[in-house]
């Protein structure tokens, strides 16, 4: 009796852990060639955004907290990511969340691979693609200390201040965390 | 008793499941840091595409060395690969030797080989398959460039330039290293952050 308690508690968290670490391997996982297009809604609207646009979205006084996500198609975490942050701006958006995208895709993917993503993922928060010929001012305008890696994730409170940010693929339930006490306050 | 039993069992399991889960999951903020300007980097070896192993010594330039990290199926990588291999055709004659890295766990050697020869890319291509390279110099994306000086000191890391799309180059920042060093100059802009796709390194 005590061999096969045991035994189903073992079993119990094999599985368990097989079914968290698969899930947790796509931020290293394998490559996407090409985005899908078989998305049957509408496509998403995608708007061009240049530096001075940028450094205005960040740093204007907010009437709500702001949740800024950097992406790009090719990025596979940002791909993997993505559909927790439309969870998250679901969740969130009805508690005074502000939430936008920024694509940093090639200028000639904003009406294509962008927003044929975006559709794909059923997203509907504001989704920029950013605009410049050169990317590093717009990232040290957004950060110093930002190396430009995708993807970026920054939440200001609505006196503009960041509040949480993370490098690489967030980590859901931090990120919700951080927003519960930005969208309380 | 049994209950005993049963919750060491448990407690060592969830010790376990959490080391997998939290070792499976490596991302940007884990790159370890980059040597700092000017530091100088120690001899390593790697394999080329054909398994050949290769010491940074025996391949380095005279006059210096360009490592860049580079990777089969990113996009802007891909949007560099005439730059580079001009690059490397452009200063081979004035001692600088220019490398290739792949470091990308998701691309083998077999993958980086056919990848070089579809796209002409003449120059050394180095496989960081444990990514034993790309740690030690902190390289965090695809394209990734380190230049080094002829005593494997490094003056430059960074961007190639300053876009993806070779029409709208207003910034040389590579070039202008190399072109520096070769004049007995300092490098005026000695770091310019690299812009791509992070490297898949293994978990």
């Amino acid at each position: 009796m005590r061999v096969s308690t045991l035994t189903t508690v073992v079993a119990l968290f094999i599985t368990l852990t097989f079914l968290t670490v698969p899930a947790q391997h796509k931020t290293v996982g394998t490559e996407r060639t090409k985005t899908d297009s078989t998305a049957s809604v509408a496509v998403a609207n995608v708007e061009p955004i240049n530096l001075d646009g940028l450094k205005d979205l960040i740093s204007k006084p907010k009437s709500k907290p702001l949740l800024v996500n950097f992406w790009a198609t090719y990025c596979d975490p940002c791909r993997d990511e993505f559909p927790d942050l439309v969870k998250v701006d679901g969740d969130f958006r009805p508690k005074s969340l502000d939430f936008v995208t920024v694509s940093l895709d090639d200028v000639a993917d904003i009406k294509t691979k962008v927003p044929q993503f975006l559709s794909q993922m059923k997203a509907t928060m504001p989704a920029y693609l950013l605009d410049v010929s050169d990317p590093e001012p717009a990232i040290n305008a957004v950060d110093p200390k930002w190396q430009g890696a995708l993807p970026a994730t920054f939440l200001y409170n609505s006196k503009g201040e960041v509040v949480f940010k993370h490098f690489g693929r967030v980590n859901t339930a931090e990120l919700r965390e951080a927003i519960e006490r930005v969208v309380k306050n | 008793m049994k209950k005993r039993i049963v919750s060491i069992v448990l407690g060592a399991l969830f010790v376990i499941t959490a080391a997998v889960i939290a070792g499976s999951g490596r991302n940007v903020s884990e790159v370890p840091a980059p040597p700092a300007i000017g530091a100088t980097i120690d001899d390593f070896s790697l394999p080329d595409v054909n398994g050949q192993e290769h010491a940074l010594k025996s391949l380095k330039g005279k006059n210096g060395t360009v490592l860049i990290f580079i990777a089969v199926q990113c996009p802007v990588s891909n949007a560099y690969n005439d730059r580079m291999e001009k690059l490397a055709q452009d200063y081979q004659a004035k001692g600088i030797a220019v490398i290739g890295i792949n470091a990308n766990s998701s691309e083998d050697a077999a993958a980086v080989k056919a990848h070089a020869t579809e796209k002409h890319l003449t120059f050394t291509i180095l496989k960081d398959s444990g990514n034993k390279v790309a740690d030690k110099l902190g390289a965090a994306v695809t394209p990734e460039a380190y230049f080094l000086d002829g005593n494997n000191k490094l003056v430059y890391h960074g961007r190639i330039d300053n876009s993806r799309n070779p029409e709208t180059i207003e910034s040389n920042d590579l070039r202008q290293a190399m072109d520096s060093a070769l004049a007995g100059k300092a490098v005026e802009k000695p770091e310019a952050k690299a812009f791509g796709c992070s490297i898949k390194r293994v978990s």
